[in-house]
C-alpha cells in the first residue's frame, strides 16, 4: 500500500485515542461507582449528626 | 445499563468492521491513491466535533433556561468527547495533506483552519470550566461561553471559504473531492459506513461520559455537604448553645 | 417604548460613566497605545527592513496591533468596577442587563476607536504607506472592526471578571473568537488601500457588520447570567 506510513499513523491515532479513552471512561465510571457505593454505606452507618436540633 | 451495553457492543463491531472494510476492501482512488483511504477517518472525525459542540452548545441553552446540572453533564461530555474529535479530525487531515497535498498544512483550506480555530474554542471551554469550582457558576459561565464560541464558527467558516476563493484555493486534492471520487458506489459506501458506526460509537462514549459526570458531581456534592457540616459543628463546638446559626445551607463555595 | 428608552439612557449612562472613568486614568489609556505602538516597531524589527515586505504585511500588523490592544483595555474596563465591588452593586440595580452591556460596549468601542484611529498613521509612516483615497474606506472598516472587538471583549471580560487567572484566560477565550473578524479587517483594509482591485471591500465590510451584529445580540442575550453570579 502506497504512503503506508501516513495511513497507519492516521488510524493507529485515531482507532487507538477511541479506544483508549474508551477504556480510561470504563475504568473511571467503576472508580466512581465504587466511591458513591462506599459514602453510600458510610451514610447509612453512621450515627446521626450531632448538630441536628430538635 | 444493559441496553448501553448492547450500544457498545454494536459501536465496537460497526468501527471494526467499517474500518477493515475501509482499509482493505475499498480500491484505492485513482487520483489520491491509498492516501484517500485516511478521509474515512478523517471525515466522521471532523463530523462529530461539529456535532458534539452543537450539543454542547444546545444543552448550554437548555441549563440556562431549566437550571437543571444534569443539561450541564451533557455539555461536559459533549465538550470533552468533541476536543478529542476534533483532535483527530486536524491529525487525520494533515496525515491526508502530506501525502496528497505534499505539506501537513494548508491555510487555503477552509476545514482545516475551521477545524485549529474548533479546537481552541473547545479548550478555553474546559479551560474556563475547570477554573470554577462552584458547580452552578460554572454551569452557567460554560453555558454562556459555549454558546457564544457556537455562533462564531460559522462565521469562522464563512470566512475563511472566501479567504480561499480569492486564492483559488487547490482543487485538486481539496477535501470536496472526496464526496466526488472517481469510483462513487464503493467510496461513499466506506464513508457512509464510517461516518454511522463512529456515530453509534460517540453515542456510546456520550452516555457513559454523561454517566461519569453525573456520579462524580454526586461525589463532589457530598465533599462539599461534608465541609460544610464539618464548619458548622466546630462552630457550634466553640460558640454558646444558645447562639445564633452561623451559617445556613445556602452558603456557598469558591 | 418608555422601556427601551430607559434602556438606552441606563446604557449611555455607564458608557459615559466608563469613558470618563478611563479618561481620568489617562495613564492607562496613553500606557495601552504605547504598548500597541511598540508592538507595531518590534514588528519592523521581527520582519524587515525590507519596505515591500513590510508595507505588504502592514495590515496585518496593524489590525494585530488592535488586538493586542483592546485586550489590555477591555480588561480594564471592567476591573475599575470589580475593585470597588461596584459590580456587585450594578448588578443590583432593577436594570435590564443588556443596558449594562450596551453601556460596557459602547466605552469599549470608544478606546478601541481611539486606538485604531491613532495606530493607522502610525503604521503609515512606520511601513510606507500612503492612506490617500482610502480614508472613507479605512474609517468604515476601524469602525467596524472596533464594534466588534468590543462587543466580543466586553462579553469576556464579564466571563472573567472574577477569575483569579483573568488575564491569560480573556485573551485565550477572546482570540479564537475573533479571528474572523482579524481576517475580515484585515482582507477589507487591503482591499481599501490597493483601491479595491477585486472588488471584494463590500463583502468583507458586510461580513464585519455581520460579525458585529451575532456578537453584539449574543453578548446582550447572555451577558444578564454571568452578572448574578
Amino acid at each position: 500500500m502506497q504512503d503506508l506510513g501516513f495511513i497507519v499513523a492516521a488510524y493507529g491515532v485515531i482507532l487507538g485515542g477511541l479506544a483508549l479513552y474508551a477504556g480510561l471512561l470504563l475504568r473511571r465510571l467503576a472508580a466512581a461507582r465504587e466511591a458513591s457505593l462506599r459514602i453510600r454505606r458510610q451514610a447509612e452507618s453512621a450515627p446521626p449528626a450531632p448538630d441536628s436540633r430538635a | 445499563m444493559t441496553l448501553t451495553r448492547i450500544l457498545g457492543a454494536v459501536a465496537l463491531v460497526a468501527v471494526v468492521g467499517a474500518s477493515i472494510f475501509a482499509l482493505f476492501i475499498v480500491p484505492a482512488d485513482v487520483n489520491q491513491g491509498d492516501a484517500q483511504r485516511i478521509m474515512y477517518v478523517h471525515v466522521p472525525s471532523a463530523w462529530l466535533a461539529y456535532l458534539s459542540f452543537g450539543v454542547t452548545a444546545l444543552s448550554g441553552i437548555a441549563y440556562l433556561w431549566r437550571r437543571d446540572l444534569r443539561f450541564d453533564a451533557v455539555a461536559l461530555a459533549g465538550a470533552e468527547i468533541g476536543v478529542m474529535f476534533t483532535a483527530f479530525a486536524i491529525w487525520g487531515g494533515m496525515m491526508w495533506g502530506r501525502p496528497v497535498w505534499g505539506v501537513f498544512w494548508q491555510w487555503e483550506d477552509p476545514r482545516l483552519t475551521t477545524t485549529a480555530l474548533l479546537l481552541a474554542l473547545y479548550l478555553g471551554y474546559l479551560l474556563i470550566r475547570r477554573l470554577t469550582e462552584d458547580p452552578y457558576r460554572r454551569a452557567t459561565r460554560a453555558a454562556v461561553v459555549g454558546i457564544v464560541a457556537a455562533v462564531d464558527i460559522p462565521i469562522v467558516h464563512f470566512s475563511v471559504e472566501w479567504w480561499r476563493g480569492l486564492h483559488q484555493g487547490p482543487t485538486i486534492g481539496s477535501p470536496d473531492k472526496v464526496l466526488h471520487p472517481s469510483a462513487p458506489g464503493l467510496f461513499v459506501i466506506a464513508l457512509v459506513g464510517m461516518v454511522v458506526a463512529f456515530t453509534i460509537a460517540w453515542s456510546w462514549l456520550m452516555v457513559r461520559r454523561y454517566q461519569l459526570a453525573r456520579i462524580e458531581w454526586q461525589i463532589e456534592e457530598h465533599g462539599r455537604l461534608g465541609r460544610i457540616s464539618a464548619a458548622r459543628r466546630a462552630a457550634l463546638a466553640t460558640s454558646p448553645p444558645a447562639g445564633e446559626p452561623v451559617a445556613g445551607p445556602g452558603v456557598e463555595g469558591a | 417604548m418608555n422601556g427601551l428608552r430607559a434602556d438606552a439612557a441606563v446604557a449611555w449612562a455607564i458608557a459615559r460613566k466608563d469613558a470618563r472613568a478611563e479618561l481620568r486614568g489617562r495613564q492607562a489609556t496613553v500606557s495601552t497605545l504605547f504598548f500597541a505602538a511598540l508592538v507595531l516597531l518590534l514588528f519592523g524589527f521581527a520582519l524587515g527592513p525590507d519596505a515591500r515586505r513590510l508595507t505588504e504585511a502592514a495590515p496585518g500588523l496593524l489590525w494585530l496591533a488592535i488586538v493586542f490592544g483592546s485586550l489590555l483595555s477591555v480588561t480594564r474596563l471592567h476591573q475599575l468596577e470589580v475593585e470597588d465591588g461596584a459590580l456587585d452593586e450594578l448588578a443590583r440595580y432593577p436594570v435590564e442587563r443588556y443596558a449594562i452591556y450596551l453601556g460596557k460596549l459602547l466605552a469599549g468601542f470608544a478606546v478601541v476607536l481611539v486606538l485604531g484611529g491613532v495606530l493607522l498613521p502610525v503604521v503609515a509612516i512606520l511601513y510606507g504607506i500612503s492612506l490617500g483615497e482610502a480614508w472613507p474606506a479605512l474609517v468604515v472598516t476601524v469602525l467596524l472592526g472596533a464594534i466588534g472587538l468590543a462587543a466580543v471583549g466586553t462579553f469576556y471580560a464579564g466571563v472573567t471578571v472574577r477569575m483569579a487567572a483573568r488575564e491569560v484566560m480573556l485573551p485565550l477565550l477572546m482570540l479564537p473568537v475573533v479571528a474572523p473578524l482579524l481576517l475580515a479587517a484585515v482582507k477589507a483594509t487591503t482591499a481599501a488601500l490597493a483601491g479595491d482591485p477585486l472588488g471584494d471591500l463590500g463583502a468583507w465590510l458586510q461580513l464585519l457588520a455581520a460579525f458585529d451584529l451575532v456578537m453584539i445580540v449574543a453578548g446582550a442575550a447572555t451577558y444578564g447570567y454571568l452578572l448574578e453570579e
